[in-house]
């Protein structure tokens, strides 16, 4: 909660992030929270615990694209909770509303292409806000750099700490990098140890191909060809299990 | 650093005046006044309560775990670590279309003599109505919701302070543009003209308001992995959510779908001596099944309900896509 005084009655006033107009629990008068000339800090609540984001990172490890059994092969190297910083900018381009989120850091997260905020409870962040133990990124690009060259007038400013979980993993000897979304879960990767498909497609490819031909071979004689079906669909099936479970 | 707060004052007496967000116009109680509200008066905003027990949402996602084609050890090896509910920010906007789409359709017929005569009908649909459109109003991260699938139920903030609010970050005037562009496209859809040459169309954004609604998050482990699946907090149904898949049912597909592939393909090249075009429909037939079977046996690992951004195929994702694909060939064949 962030605080101000009641223009009338000069009362304290709180108010929440996203609120635009309040009530003087004094006065009764109604006041409406200007933003446009000040900067604010705000900040989103970790709502993903250490266990959980390195289950979080199995679950994604264990996942379709990424090599087999990564999640039980990659060897964690480190693990840190942070606070990134960027900059969201509400501006009044030409009567539309524009929201624009710069780096605030010169530091890029990998696999995040477009800098975001991700959902969150958003918190105004001040002393009696609980970071919970996580490095704070510095923010070392002003906020003042940018509002010169952007478009339109002001409506909003603010510096937006996000939670992240940013971990170091080791697969194959080489080391790889992801970030955790600690509001969401989402995982941010720019590269991975990656799973080769050829293997599903030459068993895909062996069978159709296979039952094609021994379609056309039940034209002329029916018994051979369908016990060669039946093997077929052992083979296929034998193959393809071990692929999805070992490849 | 100028003062954040700003009396309401009457410009006209002074008076203290009362102004509920979303509204544009107010009039003063003291001098009756009708005053214009200018520049940033927010947005009409409601909350749909929660109606849904922590119970309730923990059985909608083992329902869930024991549907289709998951892990089979899942509903044993699943524990449910986590269970909270959020309030997600929603930009709904109803917009209005109005006016005309002219175009024509080609019919063909073949007459008793086997000659293909094609006929233009000339079409004209008059265009009137009311669009709605929801889009959740800040980034979705990993949750799997882009837009709201209901949007009846009691309204009240009576439980606002108790859950975790997700606040709206994105820009209200971007969710306008998307409502009036998903208006338009709706209404010429529904128009049903297949060659369009004369169109005007007039789009009115009528309401534009801010819904919190409640969303369970359910958190669970398997094998020491963390899935996490989204319940409806009004209507309990099942948002989003991923889940372990089974490499039997991965293998049991191919196998089913390398088969009758091949087999339709077979079919295919063995009827050609009646019309050469049967060979070409079966051997595509066949690709089609062997293609669908395929995108399971390689991304079946992982079973995902729900709008992600990097959504491998799912069965019934690429089923739809089929029919898409069917539907313009039929379109362009027609």
């Amino acid at each position: 909660m962030a605080s101000t005084k009641c223009p009338k009655c000069a009362a304290p006033v709180t108010f929440d992030t996203g609120t635009k107009f309040v009530k003087c629990s004094y006065c009764e008068s109604q006041i409406f929270i200007d933003r446009s000339g000040a900067g604010f800090y705000y900040a989103v609540p970790f709502s993903v615990a250490e266990a959980d984001a390195i289950g979080l990172f199995k679950r994604w490890a264990a996942g379709p694209a990424r090599a087999k059994d990564l999640d039980k092969h990659a060897q964690i190297a480190g693990i840190r909770k942070q606070y990134f910083p960027v900059y969201m900018f509400k501006r009044d381009v030409k009567g539309r509303e524009e929201v624009l989120v710069e780096p605030a850091g010169s530091t890029t997260l990998p696999g995040l292409h477009k800098l975001r905020i991700p959902a969150g409870d958003i918190k105004i962040f001040d002393e009696g806000f609980d970071i919970g133990g996580a490095e704070l990124v510095k923010p070392d690009i002003e906020m003042l750099s940018y509002m010169d060259s952007l478009p339109g007038k002001a409506k909003e400013q603010a510096l937006v700490y996000f939670p992240i979980w940013r971990m170091d993993y080791v697969f194959d000897q080489k080391r790889f990098e992801v970030v955790i979304d600690a509001s969401t879960g989402e995982i941010f990767s720019a590269n991975f140890p990656a799973r080769s498909s050829t293997a599903y497609m030459v068993v895909a490819a062996a069978g159709f191909v296979a039952f094609a031909l021994e379609g056309l071979l039940a034209l002329s004689s029916l018994a051979v060809a369908a016990s060669l079906m039946a093997l077929t669909v052992v083979g296929i099936f034998a193959a393809s299990y071990y692929v999805a479970r070992r490849l | 650093m100028t003062d954040v707060s700003v009396a309401l004052n009457c410009p006209a007496c002074g008076g203290a005046i009362s102004v509920a967000e979303g509204v544009d116009t107010v009039v003063c109680s003291y001098c009756s006044s009708t005053l214009f509200i200018e520049g940033d008066r927010g947005v009409t905003t409601i909350a749909f309560r929660n109606r849904l027990s922590k119970q309730r949402a923990v059985d909608a996602s083992r329902r869930w775990w024991s549907k289709g084609w998951k892990a089979r050890d899942l509903k044993r090896a699943g524990k449910i670590v986590e269970v909270y509910p959020i309030y997600l920010p929603f930009w709904r906007a109803t917009t209005r279309v109005a006016g005309w789409i002219c175009g024509y359709e080609i019919r063909r017929h073949t007459d008793s003599k086997g000659r293909v005569h094609e006929q233009k009908v000339p079409k004209e649909v008059m265009v009137l109505r009311d669009y709605q459109f929801s889009e959740i109003a800040a980034d979705p991260g990993d949750l799997g919701i882009r837009s709201l699938r209901n949007f009846s139920g009691e309204t009240s903030f009576a439980d606002f302070d108790m859950i975790p609010t997700f606040e709206a970050t994105n820009s209200r005037d971007d969710a306008v543009a998307h409502a009036k562009q998903e208006a338009i496209s709706r209404a010429r859809s529904s128009a049903g003209i297949p060659r369009v040459t004369m169109e005007r169309l007039h789009i009115f954004p009528r309401r534009l308001s801010m819904v919190y609604y409640p969303v369970w998050v359910v958190r669970y482990e398997y094998r020491e992995r963390m899935y996490l699946t989204t319940v409806d907090g009004v209507t309990g149904m099942l948002l989003s959510g991923r889940a372990p898949g089974d490499p039997l049912f991965q293998s049991l597909a191919i196998t089913a779908g390398s088969s009758v592939g091949g087999l339709l393909a077979a079919l295919g090249i063995m009827l050609s001596t009646v019309r050469a075009e049967v060979a070409f429909g079966g051997i595509l037939a066949g690709l089609a099944v062997l293609y669908l079977t395929y995108r399971f046996f390689r991304h079946g690992s992982e079973i995902i309900e729900g709008d992600f951004r990097h959504k491998p195929a799912s069965m019934s994702q690429t089923v739809k896509e089929f029919q898409d694909i069917a539907r313009t060939l039929q379109g362009d064949y027609r």
